[in-house]
C-alpha cells in the first residue's frame, strides 16, 4: 500500500516522475502521527489519487464526518472522483466491527481501497489485546476479500491512520507492537520546525520489506494548502544516524 | 503456495519447509521423517498437536457464495476456535498469550494446523450462506 502514498507524496513535488499505478496493492500501511499532523489530509489525498485511476470506488472509514475536505496538493476535488469515495461513521467499536465482518454483503463493485481514520478512536481501554488484534486482522481479511472479490489485477489497498502518543507520554509500546504484525509497512509524521503559519513535517515511509525507506516534507499553508517536497538527502541515505532517531521515538 | 498467500507473515524457513512439504504431497509421497523433524525443531510441541488435529480432520474452511473464507479449528478440548485466512489470527487463549503478548511463539497449534491442512489437502469443506459467515465472524467479539 506504500504505492499510493508514495505517489500522493511524489505528486506533490517537482522531482517525483509520474510513475505509473500498479495493480499491486502491496501490504497493508499503517499511517502514524501525532494530533493535527496530517493524517487525514494524506488518506484523503490517497482517497482520490486512487479514485481517479480507473478502479473500484474508496471505502472511507472514519467515526466523525470530516469538517472540511482538506485541500489536496492538486487542489483537483473533481466531482467524478469524489463520488467514487464512499464514506462511512461507525459510531463504536462493535459497529465497526460489524462493518468489517458483513462486509462480503455488500453489493456492487469491490472497494480498490479501504481506508480508516482515527483507529485509536476504537482501540478503547476495554479492549483486550486479543480483540485489538481481531481488529486489525479483520481489517486486513476484509481487505483481501476486497482483493479476492476484485479479481486479478484489482487488489484492494488498505491504509489505517493512528494517531500516536504526544510526546512525552510514555504510553506503552504494545498496542503499536501489536498493530506492526498486521500492517508491515508504515508512514512515520513528525512535526518539524514551523515557521509563522506554516506546518511543517517529516513524512517517513517504510514500506516493509526489502523496500528502502524514502522520506518528504510535508507543509500546511495557513489557509490548509498541502506542499510536499522530497527530502533532499534520499540518495545518499545514511540509514544509521535516521534509523536510530527515528527509533527513539518509536 | 496457498499458504499465507498474499501478506508474508511467516519466517522465510517456515514456508519453505511448508512448500517443500507441499511439493512432496503433489508427487504422492508422504510426508518424511525429515519434515516432521523440521516441524517439531521449529514449533517444539504444537506441532504434534497441531499434526493431530489434521489426523482428527478437525480443520474446516468455511466459505460462502461471496467467495468470503474462514477457518474453524476444533481444539481438542471441544471448543471451537476461529482462524482468519488472510492474515494470523486465532481466537484461542495460547494465540493471546504466547504469539500476541510474549511473542515467543510463531503460531499457535491451530493455525499450524491450517497451513500444514492446507499442504496436505485435508481441509473439510462448509458452504454457508454471506449471513452466517457475518454471524460466525461476529461471534469472537461478543465474548470479548
Amino acid at each position: 500500500m506504500a504505492e499510493t502514498l508514495r505517489r500522493v507524496l511524489n505528486s506533490g513535488s517537482a522531482a517525483g516522475p509520474a510513475e505509473e499505478s500498479t495493480a499491486e496493492a502491496g501490504p497493508p500501511l499503517l499511517l502514524l502521527g501525532g494530533p493535527g499532523s496530517g493524517k487525514t489530509a494524506l488518506l484523503f489525498a490517497a482517497a482520490l489519487e486512487t479514485a481517479g485511476e480507473g478502479q473500484g470506488p474508496v471505502l472511507f472509514l472514519t467515526r466523525r464526518p470530516l469538517q472540511s475536505l482538506p485541500r489536496g496538493t492538486r487542489a483537483a476535488l473533481e466531482p467524478l472522483r469524489l463520488q467514487k469515495i464512499r464514506f462511512q461513521y461507525p459510531p463504536s467499536t462493535l459497529e465497526l466491527l460489524r462493518l468489517l465482518c458483513s462486509a462480503h454483503e455488500a453489493r456492487g463493485a469491490a472497494p480498490s481501497l479501504l481506508l480508516l481514520d482515527g483507529l485509536e478512536e476504537y482501540l478503547t481501554e476495554d479492549l483486550g489485546p486479543q480483540e485489538a488484534a481481531y481488529l486489525a486482522a479483520l481489517l486486513v481479511d476484509t481487505a483481501a476479500h476486497f482483493s479476492h472479490q476484485g479479481g486479478p489485477g484489482q487488489g484492494c489497498g488498505l491504509i489505517v491512520a493512528l494517531q500516536t502518543q504526544e510526546e512525552g507520554d510514555s504510553g506503552d509500546a504494545q498496542p503499536l507492537a501489536l498493530l506492526q504484525r498486521y500492517f508491515p509497512a508504515q508512514c512515520w509524521l513528525q512535526p518539524n520546525a514551523s515557521g509563522p503559519g506554516q506546518h511543517c513535517l517529516r513524512a517517513c515511509l517504510e514500506p516493509g520489506g526489502l523496500e528502502p525507506r524514502a522520506e518528504w516534507w510535508v507543509t500546511f499553508q495557513p489557509d490548509g494548502e498541502m506542499t510536499v517536497t522530497q527530502w533532499p538527502t534520499q540518495a545518499g541515505d545514511t540509514g544509521s544516524h535516521k534509523g536510530s532517531s527515528s527509533e527513539g521515538q518509536s | 503456495m496457498a499458504v499465507a498467500a498474499g501478506v508474508p507473515t511467516l519466517p522465510a524457513v517456515v514456508e519453505e519447509l511448508l512448500s517443500e512439504m507441499a511439493a512432496a504431497v503433489r508427487d504422492g509421497a508422504p510426508i518424511s521423517d525429515e519434515h516432521l523433524l523440521s516441524l517439531k525443531f521449529v514449533f517444539g510441541s504444537s506441532a504434534v498437536q497441531a499434526l493431530d488435529l489434521v489426523d482428527r480432520k478437525s480443520i474446516t474452511l468455511i466459505s460462502s457464495p461471496s467467495g468470503r473464507r474462514v477457518y474453524q479449528v476444533l481444539g481438542s478440548s471441544g471448543k471451537t476456535y476461529t482462524c482468519l485466512a488472510s492474515c494470523h489470527y486465532c481466537s484461542c487463549p495460547a494465540f493471546a498469550f504466547s504469539v500476541l503478548r510474549k511473542g515467543d511463539s510463531l503460531l499457535c497449534k491451530h493455525l499450524l494446523a491450517v497451513y500444514l491442512s492446507q499442504v496436505l489437502g485435508t481441509c473439510q469443506q462448509l458452504s454457508v450462506s454471506d449471513k452466517q459467515l457475518t454471524d460466525l465472524l461476529m461471534e469472537r467479539t461478543q465474548d470479548a
